[in-house]
């Protein structure tokens, strides 16, 4: 498979922004990344973002469809254990429909108590319902009607809403950070869906026991193998550091206080250190060429063949945005490809 | 001339041999036409696991949709609201009023069928308190900065929505309701009675004096919103216009008697009817002028001023659907402006 590249946009805002305008400035980025021949369209996931707004996940991503008609619209990740199956299977039946076959599923645990409350979902009970919210989505993807009876839903000769246009069904990425939640991702998973945070020589001690829990389960490694990484791209390499430095910092105090990194092997726990130290092997900087080396060295080292990089740190102005993915698409993916 | 809104909901159910992108692409042009000829809104339903029907799944077909009808009020209508979690309600929902510009209606009812109740796992008997704390805690997250609230099966711990809602204090929040103590309890904590198009209009005239009753109750002020949906269907003359629809309405009510829709109707009325039987006083049928007349009449009789008309039911060909949404802005929206 050819490197794929993608987009993530997170689109974290102050709490007293307009909505209204930051909105109509995503549906601008969407334009463009569709426009510039980027692969995919990611967004997260969270609820109760206070002191950030947010757009929610699925409304935002049928909302762009239409403005972003070519790329792959991954919801990366979606919440499942707060979810009730039957609904998670039918929206995306039906935006896999509407999108005319281009969902990626993406679904993890998730990890903080504020949404877990919210949803009525106890501690400890995340991992079961994560599993069998998994397996009723795939069974209402895939057959016709569906009897199962999990801990906390009932399907009785339930059916999905449309057919799926994919066949059998969008791929499932799995989130995971920690070791337990990558063996998960090998045994229930389409792939692994790497995350941003943690260093590339802690991945790569993750992606072998990834490898060896794909063999226990007679898997083949995935066609597809996707990582997000925050990506901040500039002419120069002082701009692309002066551009990084702020937002970085500001956003791993966010992750700090929400509880990200209590999620993450003890290793890389320590996410609110000092810029520099957090910046090596997590997050790529630089100018093109640099962004480009990068990019072929991921792919190198873990075999990554989609790349999904955030550039809209908090506060981060749109026209600086617009810059980064016009630069990116015109500079550093053709080197790529080359490569 | 009286002021009303007319609004269109596409139920988008279809049988389940239809080619479900070729009916998408049909649906986007119905909603264009729609916005194009000035209809007001557009409503669209919720139901999982439609058997025997394929549907469009209210939230992300709005959004969708959303796109192409850009002058149009949203009606999610209505939201089966005892099923879900109120933060990802709240959430969903303060999002899509920020998308379309504060263009949003929330409708919230109680549902009735058992396939969801056990999908959702919920007991039957605690529906109405889920409804309700549901419903709270939707409104306080619209209208708090942060929540804290305990309720049976969620706990809002100084919990936020992910950005407040555009209309202020919140979208409208219509209540559906068939039963007598549901329409009770759309008086005390709805903006609105949003009433079916299930009812008989004889039943209607009852339960709306009842309505009145029970805001005089609550020492509410008469809503500014009197929403009404009927199926309608326009032809050259009434029982051309029976005709037409026969296999696809009559197709969509034995569906809903057998899905058990009758149980929670008021008292005396039932779906469970042969198809001549259950449109009298139900539905509005025949040529232009006699539509508007009966939708005049139901505008007078119950002080309806937004009327929501669906032509739409499962295997119905696109062109009728069409056409009929053309000829009810075109010779029904005037007439019925005219007359009240």
């Amino acid at each position: 498979m050819d490197m794929q590249f993608g987009v993530m946009l997170r689109g974290l805002f102050d709490w007293d922004d307009d909505m209204k305008v930051r909105f109509n400035e995503l549906m601008e980025q969407a334009r463009l990344i569709d426009k510039l021949g980027y692969d995919c369209i990611t967004k997260g996931s969270h609820f109760s973002t206070y002191p950030h707004q947010e757009m929610t996940q699925i409304p935002f991503l049928c909302r762009i469809m239409s403005e972003a008609p070519n790329v792959r619209l991954n919801a990366g990740i979606v919440l499942l254990a707060l979810h009730n199956p039957m609904e998670v299977a039918d929206y995306f039946a039906t935006m896999d429909l509407m999108s005319g076959g281009r969902m990626i599923f993406g679904c993890a645990l998730g990890y903080r108590e504020v949404e877990y409350k919210a949803f009525g979902v106890e501690k400890g009970t995340g991992v079961t319902r994560f599993e069998e919210n998994l397996e009723a989505v795939r069974r209402l993807w895939t057959d016709e009607k569906v009897s199962m009876k999990g801990t906390t839903f009932e399907l009785e000769e339930a059916r999905i809403s449309v057919p799926l246009q994919q066949d059998p069904h969008p791929p499932i990425w799995i989130g995971a950070n920690a070791d337990v939640a990558i063996r998960r991702a090998a045994r229930l998973g389409d792939c692994w869906y790497l995350n941003p945070h943690q260093k590339v020589e802690t991945l790569l001690r993750q992606m072998d026991l990834y490898r060896e829990e794909l063999e226990n389960y007679n898997k083949s490694f995935p066609k597809e193998l996707p990582i997000r990484r925050e990506v901040f791209c500039a002419p120069t390499h002082d701009e692309a550091v002066e551009l990084a430095a702020p937002y970085i910092k500001g956003m791993y105090d966010a992750y700090k206080t929400w509880g990200q990194d209590k999620a993450m092997p003890a290793e890389d726990r320590d996410i609110t250190q000092e810029y520099a130290e957090l910046a090596r092997d997590r997050f790529i900087v630089g100018d093109p060429d640099e962004v480009a080396e990068e990019y072929v060295r991921y792919n190198k080292e873990l075999g990554v063949n989609h790349i999904i990089m955030s550039v809209q740190g908090v506060g981060m102005p749109q026209g600086q945005v617009l810059d980064t993915l016009s630069l990116v698409a015109e500079e550093v993916m053709p080197k790529v490809r080359a490569a | 001339m009286g002021k009303i809104e007319f609004g269109y909901m596409t139920r988008s159910q279809y049988t389940r041999s239809e080619d479900m992108p070729a009916r998408f692409e049909e649906l986007l042009q119905q909603v264009r036409l729609l916005n194009a000829l000035g209809y007001d809104s557009f409503a669209k339903g919720n139901h999982y696991s439609s058997d025997p029907f394929y549907e469009f799944q209210q939230l992300p077909l709005l959004c969708r949709l959303m796109a192409d009808a850009p002058d149009m009020r949203l009606i999610a209508g209505i939201v089966l609201l005892a099923l879900h979690k109120p933060l990802e309600i709240a959430e969903y929902f303060a999002t899509m009023d920020v998308m379309s510009g504060g263009n949003l209606v929330f409708g919230a009812a109680l549902g009735y069928r058992d396939v969801e109740y056990k999908a959702f796992n919920i007991k039957k008997g605690t529906g109405v308190k889920r409804f309700e704390q549901n419903l709270e805690a939707i409104q306080r997250l619209w209208t708090e900065e942060r929540v804290n609230m305990k309720g049976d099966y969620f706990e809002l711990d100084n919990a936020s929505v992910s950005m407040p809602c555009v209309q202020k204090p919140h979208p409208p929040i219509w209540i559906g309701a068939n039963a007598d103590v549901a329409v009770d309890r759309a008086a005390r904590i709805g903006d609105a009675w949003y009433i079916s198009a299930h009812h008989r209009k004889d039943t209607l005239c009852r339960q709306v004096e009842f309505y009145k009753r029970c805001l005089e109750k609550y020492k509410k002020p008469l809503p500014a919103e009197w929403p009404l949906r009927r199926e309608v269907y326009i032809s050259e003359s009434r029982e051309a216009a029976i005709e037409a629809v026969r296999p696809y309405l009559g197709l969509k009510y034995s569906t809903y008697h057998a899905w058990g829709q009758s149980e929670p109707m008021p008292q005396g009325d039932t779906l469970g009817l042969e198809f001549d039987d259950l449109l009298q006083n139900r539905f509005i049928f025949g040529n232009a002028d006699q539509v508007s007349e009966e939708i005049i009449d139901y505008c007078k009789l119950l002080g309806t001023n937004n009327f929501i008309t669906s032509c739409q039911w499962p295997g119905m060909p696109h062109s009728m659907v069409m056409e009929n949404i053309e000829m009810f802005a075109k010779d029904v929206m005037p007439k019925v402006r005219q007359g009240l």
